[in-house]
């Protein structure tokens, strides 16, 4: 424990010279701090007054002082450097705790934190295409990222001010949506897969196979997908034995076959309410995400949920700043705050999705970290294969319109 | 339909000069707004239909004719959407008429209350009155559930239905047929229609006499508000549709946000536009043709 | 002859009674959950609370929305409103050139669907944004009144619509003997036109406010940093699901529009026992003059 809040502590404190002296000068109360989450109130005022231009030791000494005084745990770091006094953010609605949202407002004395929201990362990309500007941080999907760099929507980070990536699992680190690692913070993670009603079925589906069976036989229907393209795309392609992200021509074809079997046997496609259908019984399966099994299914005894043995995809949502933020310096402290521990737990608990940091384990509240909707087995984990944009293949497309026209029949 | 219709006639060059900037002054600020909102964005979306999608999605400068070939050749959603607005409509009319007739002939008083009344519903977020409907057709609370204890059967499914989609559509554009048919009818007088009965007219022949001849524009007006939106509705059918209609707005959808793929998305609105601007223009045709024969045997 | 009209009678108040039924039936869902103690889900009964409206009343983000909501489409409906009748009455002035001219231009802008004028919009503004940027350096970013620009293209069209259908074939006795006794244009509008084409006017704007203040799609597209309307925090809320929170939010503003009608009601009620005394008194002189 003590160890790690060291850890923490150098990690997580600034990085400039002045910065790291704050944070070294208070290692020594490291050891008193306890590891539960605290209110980080205390600090609120220290950061605040300090100008830049104020010598060393006034924040040194005022952070200090705050932290003894009312021995908060959160040993707030006074930023090395002047943040803007506002932050404009791009995400979905409820995805960040309001707690954390206070805590930073108070602790880097912003005036306003503007949230605005989108309802899909289509809807992102389109805004970022047509020419929209004016926030500083979003939360776009993973397979989204090659195509935003490359559109020079996102800015490059210098990593040395985000101490903090450092406690992301390297699983979610360097890989092909960010191979250098100049992009993105990864944000939360989750999978897709089969979510079920155990009592409305002959048989458990563990696999994608006998999802395959069991829509044509007694599900038929009564199964229900999520309207997103490449979501659906898993079943056939996986169920084949082939990368979720084929744009084979010859795969696509087979996957096509799948789907125009499968259509007319199924009830719907939808991704806003199929919680809801499963829960009231006119749906025994879905294909589809794990956010359900805690909101709609919350009391549906018999639900369940199952990574397919052939394998799944899985998301990570990441953190961003856009290329023409109007306020970085704020955007570059939200992206260290968030992934303090402690922060990062609450978030987790908040919006009970799968933190790639695991550090903040330590504060997730164990029934969630049980939770292998949430959290993945580490079996399941090596079955994931992560989603990529393939928006660009007019097969997959037209494969899709096809599939959504025949599907109910 | 002459053009000094105001009654305003120039009697004087000086008179003639201030009338014209009047008219070119009244004309102005919707002109502009035409112009600008309007014609730009769509010389826009002409010029990306004969684009290809740039690597990443989105446009690219090009000239191809590739996105129109496409687009024709997936006509499905077209006229799947043609059927439910044809029906929409019609379902519109039959709510909203004797609505428009009962506010404008019979509310008295109370009028202008039950007008804001009729609005007042819509002023609650789109999504969440789509989800009170999901309860209310949906089987457990609502009328599916009703009807399979009350007679007994199994499964009765509405929601995903085109009933459902068509409810849902008719309850969302009703205000767009009621207004213009209110706003006809309220002008009509009374004693016409007491008249018409005092010359001994039966009550159809006053209806398409006397009635229909005045409610025409606003029923005009009232089916193009409504058939055309509905035509590009796509939120309805995905949420009381359980996503088994597949219509034109969703096709768009489909090509500009999810496939990134601008032009296509374009070609298929332009062709779209195409067709609702003949069918608008036919039916208008076809409307005035007989109106203006009246007007001429009147004079 | 009589019974007939008596059943036609009925049938008008009962279609009447049953549509505006129709119409607050999901009304009535939406208000019974947003009594809804559920921890979340809005589609699970987690037994009677209050607790929404408080959780509404604190809540920045959708306060913020709410007051975006009015910020835009008030403005949007003022515009659309004066824009839209004038063109009305402009259009009465003009030859079938312009004046076709004008009709394709409005029922175009009701034909493209919002998805297609929306994203065109959308480059239309970055690249003018642009533009001005790099050549007078000034400071220009989508918020209200590029939401508001584009939602007035429809709501004039309407307007437009509205009024033109009750001009046409409206009493024009009545301007022309005012124009025949030397009255000027504008007393004639104000004295004759004007009342005569209220209805549709008030009908406009009252149709203008509920299309911009519910408006999802082009708002999502035209918005800025800041001004996010309610109906994208609803649509924002989807993927984690939908709250009560809303349902709160909108039976309160049901609640404050239903107490601000019934005031309204009340005053008409009154306004009309003053004014039935007084025209009765006018009538007998009338009567009494004959």
């Amino acid at each position: 424990m003590t160890e790690r809040d060291i850890k923490d502590l150098l990690t997580q404190g600034p990085v400039s010279r002045r910065g790291f002296l704050a944070a070294a000068g208070l290692t020594g109360l490291s050891a008193t701090i306890a590891a539960c989450t605290g209110t980080g109130g205390a600090a609120s005022d220290a950061p605040t007054a300090a100008p830049t231009a104020a010598p060393t030791a006034v924040p040194t000494a005022a952070a200090a002082s705050g932290a003894v005084e009312s021995a908060a745990p959160t040993v707030a770091p006074a930023p090395s450097y002047a943040v803007e006094d506002e932050l404009i953010m791009y995400n979905w609605a409820e995805y960040i705790s309001d707690e954390n949202i206070k805590k930073f407002k108070a602790e880097y004395g912003l005036k306003k934190f503007q949230y605005d929201v989108f309802d899909n990362n289509d809807v992102l990309m389109a805004k970022l295409q047509g020419g929209a500007s004016g926030y500083d941080v979003a939360s776009p999907t993973m397979n989204y990222l090659p195509a935003m760099i490359e559109s020079g929507f996102l800015q490059k980070l210098d990593m040395s001010r985000i101490p903090n990536m450092e406690l992301i699992n390297p699983v979610f680190r360097k890989q092909w949506w960010d191979p250098t690692e100049e992009y993105a913070v990864p944000k939360d993670y989750g999978t897709t897969g089969i979510l079920y009603r155990s009592t409305l079925l002959p048989s458990v589906p563990t696999s994608w196979k006998e999802f395959y069976d069991l829509i044509k036989g007694e599900a038929s229907g009564k199964t229900i997908f999520v309207k997103s393209r490449d979501d659906v795309f898993i079943f056939p392609l996986k169920m084949l034995g082939y990368s979720l992200n084929s744009v084979d021509p010859n795969e696509l074809e087979q996957a096509r076959q799948i789907l125009l079997e499968v259509a007319p046997h199924l009830y719907g496609l939808d991704s806003n309410q199929y919680g809801q259908t499963m829960a009231d019984g006119t749906a025994s399966m879905a294909l589809g995400w794990t956010g359900e099994l805690g909101q709609s299914l919350k009391d549906t005894k018999d639900k369940g949920y199952v990574v397919p043995t052939e394998g799944t995809a899985f998301w990570l949502d990441t953190w961003v700043i856009l290329a023409d933020a109007p306020h970085p310096e704020a955007s570059y402290a939200w992206l260290n705050f968030i992934h303090r521990p402690e922060i990062q737990g609450e978030e987790t608990n908040f919006n009970l999705y799968a933190t790639p940091n695991d550090a903040a384990k330590a504060y997730v509240k164990p029934a969630i970290l049980a939770d292998p909707a949430i959290f993945p087995s580490e079996e399941a984990l090596k079955n994931l294969e992560g989603q990529e944009d393939t928006s660009d293949s007019t097969q997959r497309n037209d494969i899709w319109e096809e599939f959504q026209s025949k599907v109910g029949g | 339909m002459a053009g000094t219709a105001t009654g305003v006639e120039p009697r004087a060059p000086a008179n003639r000069l201030r009338n014209r900037l009047l008219t070119f002054g009244l004309l102005l600020p919707a002109g502009a707004w035409y112009l600008v909102m309007l014609v730009l964005p769509l010389v826009i979306i002409l010029i990306y239909s004969f684009g290809v999608r740039a690597r990443n999605g989105g446009y690219e400068p090009a000239f191809v004719f590739d996105n129109y070939a496409r687009a024709i050749s997936k006509a499905d959603p077209f006229i799947e959407s043609l059927q439910m607005s044809v029906m929409g409509t019609i379902g519109c009319l039959l709510v909203g008429l004797p609505l428009a007739y009962f506010l404008a002939m019979r509310a008295g008083r109370n009028k202008s209350t039950l007008l804001l009344l009729l609005v007042v519903p819509f002023w609650t977020s789109f999504l969440i009155r789509t989800y009170a409907w999901l309860i209310i057709l949906g089987p457990n609370l609502g009328l599916a559930g009703q009807i399979e204890s009350i007679f007994g059967v199994q499964d009765v499914q509405i929601l995903g239905s085109s009933f459902a989609v068509l409810l849902g559509l008719v309850y969302g554009y009703l205000p767009l047929m009621v207004f213009p048919l209110y706003v006809t009818l309220e002008r009509m007088d009374r004693t016409l229609i007491e008249a018409s009965k005092d010359l001994g007219a039966g009550r159809w022949s006053t209806f398409r006499q006397v009635t229909l001849p005045i409610t025409l524009p606003g029923l005009v007006t009232g089916s193009i508000l409504v058939f055309i939106p509905m035509m590009g509705e796509y939120v309805i059918p995905e949420l009381l549709g359980v996503g088994r209609t597949y219509l034109m707005g969703n096709a768009l959808v489909t090509d500009f946000l999810e496939a990134r793929n601008w032009p296509s998305g374009a070609a298929r609105a332009v062709l779209l536009i195409i067709v609702m601007i003949v069918t608008v223009a036919g039916y208008l045709w076809f409307v005035n043709r007989g109106r203006r024969t009246r007007d001429v045997s009147v004079l | 002859m009589d019974r007939w009209a008596g059943l036609v009678e009925f049938y008008f108040r009962f279609h009447t009674v049953v549509v505006y039924a129709f119409l607050y039936l999901p009304i009535f869902v939406v208000v019974v959950f947003a009594f809804n103690g559920t921890e979340r889900a809005i589609t699970l009964w987690g037994g009677f609370s209050t607790k929404w409206f408080g959780i509404a009343l604190e809540d920045e983000v959708v306060k913020t929305a709410l007051a975006n909501s009015f910020i835009v489409a008030i403005p949007n409906a003022i515009l659309a409103t004066v824009f839209g009748t004038m063109a009305a009455l402009g259009l009465q002035r003009v030859g079938r050139k312009l004046k076709m001219t004008f009709d394709t231009l409005t029922y175009m802008s009701v034909i493209v669907p919002e998805i297609v004028i929306a994203l065109s919009t959308l480059v239309l503004f970055a690249t003018g944004f642009d533009f001005v940027r790099s050549t007078f350096g000034w400071k220009v970013n989508f918020g209200y009144p590029t939401i508001i620009a584009a939602h007035v293209l429809f709501n004039m069209s309407l307007v437009l619509l509205l009024v033109r259908a009750r001009l046409s074939g409206m009493d024009r006795s009545l301007t022309e003997a005012s124009a025949d006794l030397f009255a000027t244009p504008w007393r004639t509008f104000r004295q004759i036109t004007f009342p005569q084409l209220l209805p549709a006017i008030v009908a406009g704007f009252l149709l203008s406010f509920t299309f911009s203040f519910d408006d999802f799609v082009i708002t999502t597209f035209t918005s800025g940093p800041g001004s996010s309307t309610l109906p994208l925090f609803v649509f924002g809320q989807v993927r984690r699901g939908v709250t009560p929170e809303t349902n709160a939010v909108a039976t309160m503003m049901l609640a404050f529009t239903l107490l601000l009608l019934l005031v309204g009601q009340m005053i008409l009620v009154w306004q009309a026992r003053r004014q039935g005394r007084r025209s009765t008194a006018a009538m007998a002189g009338v009567i009494a003059d004959t």
